[in-house]
């Protein structure tokens, strides 16, 4: 589903490299942390996944296809079969949670059938249902995360990417967050998770992608944080 | 780009969205959307000042370059051949509209007219010393000048007379007028698309984030723009109509004005052909204003 070879990202001509020569492949269905200390190429990594980004050197095939070489008006379609969660959950902040959620359904053509059919149910599985009508300013950054990965559902994307889901949560719904993610890979979806969140990262003891100072120095099934730290 | 039928199908199936879009984005944004629309408003104002002062400044020049004629004086001692010769040369001269012949009896009989009895002792046994005359009217007016020195060199003529000093003054005036006028609304222009582009640019800027969350739930940039462009025809439309609506009751008000105070001499446009100019340039002026401010303020942001 994901695979690297030998793969570089540099920011700037003459600046060091961002990721250095990185080769993986992540099959469909797994669940996968990729670890590090802040600057270690993590978010990076994502922002690749989802062609934010090119790579400068080497490959990196997303679903069969170089994303390297993808052409801009091709991107959304990638994107359609990922579902992004963020650190800052990237709400609209004067709709409700419905509104959010349908919005991601609305953008890539849903009828309004199917998004009053969706909506409800996704709200329902992150344990939102009585949320619907709630402006997200009025909600607790547990449950922003809830409604980002409602958003990030909705569209039955092949693939979850989550970008320090829980960074900005308390312990508590951290796990609430992080076993919402688990049950949603047991559905099928591949799930990336970038943190630095030891606790949660040896708790779930999935595979584990280990990156320092933009390489690749560990990648463990069942893998624990505290390996190389 | 996108296939045909792939933009069609999203298209269609996208239309309500964006319509809906469209309205929701102009209401949520819609102090953003007042002081965009607000800038259009005072720029299209200005500039449509501007066109209305100019239309009628090129009317009552042109009003006044139609009055613009030759006088060709026929020499007293001119045989009937010459006569002939010159009627032909100026009647057929391509820079000539009309020539007119003026019996030295009809300028005397003008002349009474013009005078009533001040002219008195004149009867008409006696002799007439006024000269017949053709009176010429040019094709262009600004070619007066050229015209009557070549008349001067016609076999018969006497003298040519064609407003000395006070023609030349009109048509460089009349440049003068045309040329600030066209800098002026050039100026104009150009400072209306750079407030406009700016101020759209403003409201584009407070929904980067909106943007960059559709990027990533896969939106195409299509999809992203049509509202954006719709917000900008709307507002460019609404920016052009609402100084037309001012222009037709301030220019009613001072036609009323022109007329109540007996200033007829100005003979301004009528309300409803100057609207109608106005409308031709203003209107699309606006509307391509809003699309291309959309369009160019929205660029960056599509690049997530």
């Amino acid at each position: 589903m994901v695979e690297a070879k030998n793969m570089c990202m540099r920011y700037s001509k003459c600046g060091d490299n961002a990721l250095e020569d990185i080769s993986f492949f992540i099959d469909r269905g797994e669940f996968v942390f990729f670890v590090g200390s802040s600057g270690a190429g993590k978010s990076t990594l994502l922002k690749l996944i989802i062609r934010e980004i090119k790579p400068t050197e080497g490959e990196l095939k997303v679903f069969g296809r170089d994303v390297g070489r993808l052409p801009r008006h091709r991107l959304p379609y990638l994107r359609r079969n990922i579902g992004m969660v963020f650190q800052d959950f990237r709400l609209i902040e004067d709709r409700t949670a419905f509104d959010n959620v349908a919005f991601a359904m609305m953008v890539t053509g849903a009828t309004r059938r199917e998004i009053r059919k969706r909506v409800p149910h996704v709200l329902g599985l992150v344990g939102l249902q009585d949320k619907a009508e709630t402006r997200v300013c009025d909600l607790s950054g547990g449950e922003l995360q809830r409604v980002g990965l409602a958003r990030a559902i909705a569209n039955r994307p092949a693939m979850i990417i989550a970008d320090e889901p829980t960074g900005n949560l308390d312990p508590g719904t951290t796990f609430d967050i992080m076993n919402l993610l688990r049950s949603i890979n047991l559905r099928g979806t591949t799930v990336l998770v970038a943190t630095h969140n030891r606790d949660i990262v040896d708790r779930f003891k999935k595979r584990v992608l280990y990156l320092e100072g933009g390489k690749l120095v560990g990648d463990e099934q069942k893998g624990i944080y505290t390996h190389v730290h | 780009m996108m296939n045909k039928r792939g933009f069609i199908l999203m298209f269609i199936s996208g239309f309500r969205y964006i319509i809906a879009e469209t309205f929701k984005g102009l209401y949520r944004n819609r102090w953003m959307c007042i002081t965009s629309t607000g800038v259009v408003v005072v720029t299209l104002l200005m500039l449509g000042v501007f066109m209305l002062v100019n239309l009628n400044v090129g009317h009552i020049t042109e009003t006044v370059k139609e009055q613009v004629e030759i006088v060709v004086y026929i020499d007293d001692s001119a045989g009937q051949n010459e006569l002939a010769e010159l009627e032909n040369m100026l009647s057929g001269h391509p820079g000539v509209a009309e020539a007119r012949y003026i019996s030295n009896e009809e300028h005397m009989n003008r002349l009474q007219r013009q005078l009533g009895g001040m002219l008195e002792g004149y009867d008409s046994g006696m002799e007439n010393p006024l000269l017949a005359s053709y009176e010429v009217k040019t094709v262009v007016p600004e070619s007066v000048v050229d015209l009557a020195r070549e008349f001067e060199t016609y076999p018969g003529v006497s003298e040519v007379f064609y407003g000395q000093g006070y023609v030349e003054n009109l048509f460089s005036v009349t440049r003068v007028i045309q040329l600030v006028g066209l800098a002026l609304m050039v100026g104009l222009s150009i400072t209306a698309v750079f407030l406009i582009s700016h101020t759209i640019k403003l409201t584009v800027m407070m929904r980067k984030k909106e943007i960059s969350i559709m990027k990533y739930v896969g939106a195409t940039n299509w999809f992203i723009r049509w509202p954006f462009l719709l917000e900008g025809l709307l507002m460019g439309f609404a920016g052009a109509v609402l100084p037309l609506l001012a222009l037709y009751y301030i220019y009613q008000y001072s036609v009323e004005w022109v007329i109540v105070n007996n200033l007829l001499f100005l003979n301004l446009l009528p309300v409803e052909e100057v609207i109608f100019e106005l409308a031709k340039y203003l209107v699309p002026l606006g509307t391509a204003l809003g699309i291309l401010g959309s369009t160019f303020s929205m660029g960056r942001f599509l690049r997530v």
